[in-house]
């Protein structure tokens, strides 16, 4: 389980990370979300040890990170970067080695993730000969190709085409059947949907949110509801709903309306002013929980 | 220690799979046979064009003749003191002929020659003196030669040479071997320095530095830097060995008043071999971990020209000064500065060959600058640790102050 408690960060005057806190079981899925500069890049980096904390602490199993721990950790950072001039194979297996594993077991982990994400026609080719996708998933690899117990990704999804992106998806869901602990950043919150079980969502280097999606829908303060036909009689009913607000809709009425709104005294009412077709409650998504969150800690 | 077997070993294969290596090695090797065999060509050609006719009255030209035969090589006579014609010059192979005519007032030379310059004036009145007072004086010319001769027998006080002839030899193999430091110590601490700004620039450093401790990779880069040195340097000497083994330097031996050849490494003695082998370790990783930490801190490749610049100052100076003791090994700036980090390696290198330094100071010289190793490795690792992974703008002192610090 990595623990991350009340951890703070300073570079100068500057505060990276002011009071950021989260636990991820260990097998799990962990989406750090936050807008540019909120911390999530030096927050990931105080967790593999890149950065020492300036307060708090951060436990892996309930004991501190030290180095020989964090060679059981892999690391995407968000900025990109290979030897170029060295061959895509040797560049893997070089970092296998860095994270300590030996032959004959780097070969083969550096053939089989060669080719999870096709990167096997392009092995011995210098890797500045790749293209931007491709260099990203041998950084993958590179990250990836010990097995590490904790996995974290900065960004891993930005430059990716939808084609690489699924692969990357596929991958990550494989590591995660693997048991392997994965903490992403993205602003690609539909990916993040798919494979993450909890997230986190900070600004200004401060925590602002953060559970399963079913806990932070559960603290969402509005629901959506979609009624169809968009009748007169049926709008009737839902303007009576009380501080229910009318949203921009085609082919159907669509209204916000507050957390415990009584829906089947409302689908009664409707029922009998109307022929209702259709009568769904919308759950919020991740995006937009993340832009209220955003926006509700704007100052 | 597996850390930092594996970043040594991969940046060894780095090194040797890249061309500047190689170029490096290869003119290197260029560089020592020209050095060597340069002087040989032009020593060849001043022998050819010491190549005369001696030309006059055939009594005063055999009186002459053993006179001059130090200086020149005499390919013939003749008894005409006329200005030859460039034919005859070049069938008998002579580049000038010194036309010798008696009279009351002694000797006269007279000089033709292809190219007048290469026919010594001051060297012909020298070896022609003993000839006009012979006649002047009436005295035998051995009489005159032996008169000429001043024995002079020097004697070393506390010093490590026996004669004036090793200590120059010393002062020629010190200045060799200093160069040799120079060069290796520079180039190397240059590319250590263009490989961090590389993984910096290219972005893969912080990719590196989550996988690996950064003290085991800067201390991989460091070690694996100077094995090549090292492995250049005794190509580099074995190359030399070769040459100079194959070829007796001009004008002979040493021991037959020839120029002395330091290629031939005879002066050379194991306590010299050891001493730069120490030194230059101890040079060599001191400024090439600044050279890294400073390259830590660049965000273009561009820029490590300029910011190379100042780092050089200090190893310019030590280069300069090590000169200065070569002569003057005892002088109290010299001994001051053979202690001092980054000057003493090259500083107390020279006075070791060239004098004999008390133990005390050569330990002592040690103990500061191995301390000024671990000083400088705290410090530059700090740098390194920071700088590689803060990009945009170059750091201001205060934020570099701070990663000292932290």
């Amino acid at each position: 389980m990595l623990r991350v408690d009340h951890v703070r960060k300073e570079f100068g005057s500057v505060q990276a990370v002011r009071d950021v806190s989260f636990t991820i079981a260990r097998g799990s899925t962990f989406g750090l979300l936050g807008p540019n500069g909120a911390g999530k890049t030096t927050t990931m980096r105080m967790i593999v040890g890149i950065y020492p904390v300036d307060g708090g602490s951060i436990t892996w199993n309930d004991s501190p990170i030290d180095d020989r721990m964090r060679r059981r950790f892999g690391y995407l950072p968000e900025e990109r970067g290979l030897y170029g001039k060295m061959k895509v194979r040797e560049q893997i297996v070089y970092f296998g080695r860095l994270h300590g594993l030996h032959d004959p077991e780097i070969s083969q982990r550096t053939d089989a993730w060669l080719e999870q994400l096709g990167l096997t026609e392009y092995a011995n080719r210098p890797c500045a000969e790749l293209s931007k996708g491709n260099q990203q998933k041998v950084q993958v690899a590179c990250a990836a190709v010990h097995d590490p117990e904790l996995l974290i990704l900065d960004e891993p999804f930005s430059g990716l085409d939808p084609v690489n992106a699924e692969i990357l998806l596929k991958t990550l869901t494989e590591l995660k059947k693997r048991g392997t602990t994965l903490v992403l950043s993205s602003h690609q919150m539909w990916q993040l949907e798919q494979i993450c079980d909890e997230f986190c969502i900070i600004t200004g280097g401060e925590n602002r949110a953060s559970g399963t999606l079913e806990q932070l829908r559960a603290g969402w303060p509005t629901r959506v509801i979609k009624v169809e036909p968009p009748s007169d009689a049926l709008r009737g009913i839902m303007e009576r709903v009380p501080n229910a607000r009318a949203l921009q809709g085609n082919g159907a009425l669509y209204y916000e309306v507050p957390l415990g709104t009584p829906y089947p005294a409302l689908l009664r009412d409707l029922v009998a002013a109307d022929a209702v077709t259709r009568f769904d409650a919308l759950e919020p998504s991740l995006q937009e929980i993340y832009l209220h969150t955003i926006e509700a800690s704007t100052p | 220690m597996n850390e930092f077997i594996t970043v040594y070993s991969a940046e060894i294969m780095r090194r040797l799979q890249s061309r500047t290596f190689w170029i490096g090695l290869v003119f290197g090797i260029i560089g020592i046979a020209a050095m060597m065999e340069l002087p040989r060509f032009f020593a060849s050609y001043t022998i050819a064009s010491k190549h005369v006719l001696i030309a006059g009255d055939p009594k005063l030209v055999a009186s002459a003749r053993p006179l001059l035969d130090k200086d020149f090589t005499i390919v013939g006579e003749r008894r005409s003191t006329a200005a030859p014609s460039l034919d005859e010059l070049q069938s008998r192979k002579a580049s000038a002929v010194l036309a010798i005519t008696g009279g009351a007032h002694g000797v006269k030379v007279t000089v033709y020659a292809k190219d007048p310059s290469v026919i010594s004036a001051s060297r012909l009145q020298r070896d022609l003196v003993p000839l006009n007072l012979q006649l002047a004086a009436r005295m035998h010319p051995e009489q005159v030669r032996t008169l000429m001769q001043v024995p002079v027998t020097t004697h070393s006080v506390a010093s490590k040479f026996g004669t004036a002839a090793q200590a120059d030899a010393a002062r020629v193999i010190a200045y060799v071997l200093l160069f040799l430091l120079y060069i290796l110590i520079m180039v190397n601490s240059q590319l250590i320095m263009s490989s961090v700004a590389e993984e910096k620039t290219s972005r893969i450093a912080e990719l590196l530095v989550a996988s690996v401790n950064p003290r085991a990779l800067l201390s991989g880069k460091i070690a694996s830097s100077a094995t090549l040195a090292i492995a250049q340097m005794i190509a580099w000497v074995a190359v030399a060995y070769l040459i100079g083994a194959q070829t007796p330097p001009p004008g002979g031996s040493p021991a037959e008043g020839g120029d002395m050849d330091v290629f031939s490494l005879t002066g050379v003695s194991s306590g010299d071999i050891t001493g730069f082998v120490i030194f230059f370790v101890i040079g060599f990783v001191q400024t090439s971990t600044l050279f890294a930490a400073v390259g830590s801190l660049i965000n273009r490749t561009e820029d490590l020209g300029s910011v190379s610049g100042p780092l050089f100052l200090p190893v310019v100076a030590a280069f300069i000064i090590a000169m200065s003791a070569l002569a003057v090994p005892d002088s109290p700036a010299v001994v001051v500065t053979s202690f001092i980090p980054l000057i003493a390696p090259f500083v107390m290198f020279a006075r070791i060959v060239v004098s004999s330094v008390p133990a005390w100071q050569v330990g002592l010289s040690l103990a500061i600058n191995v301390a000024a190793i671990y000083a400088i490795a705290v410090i530059g690792g700090r740098i390194y640790r920071v700088g590689m992974l803060l990009y945009g703008r170059a750091p201001r002192p205060s934020q570099i102050w701070h990663a000292i610090k932290s």
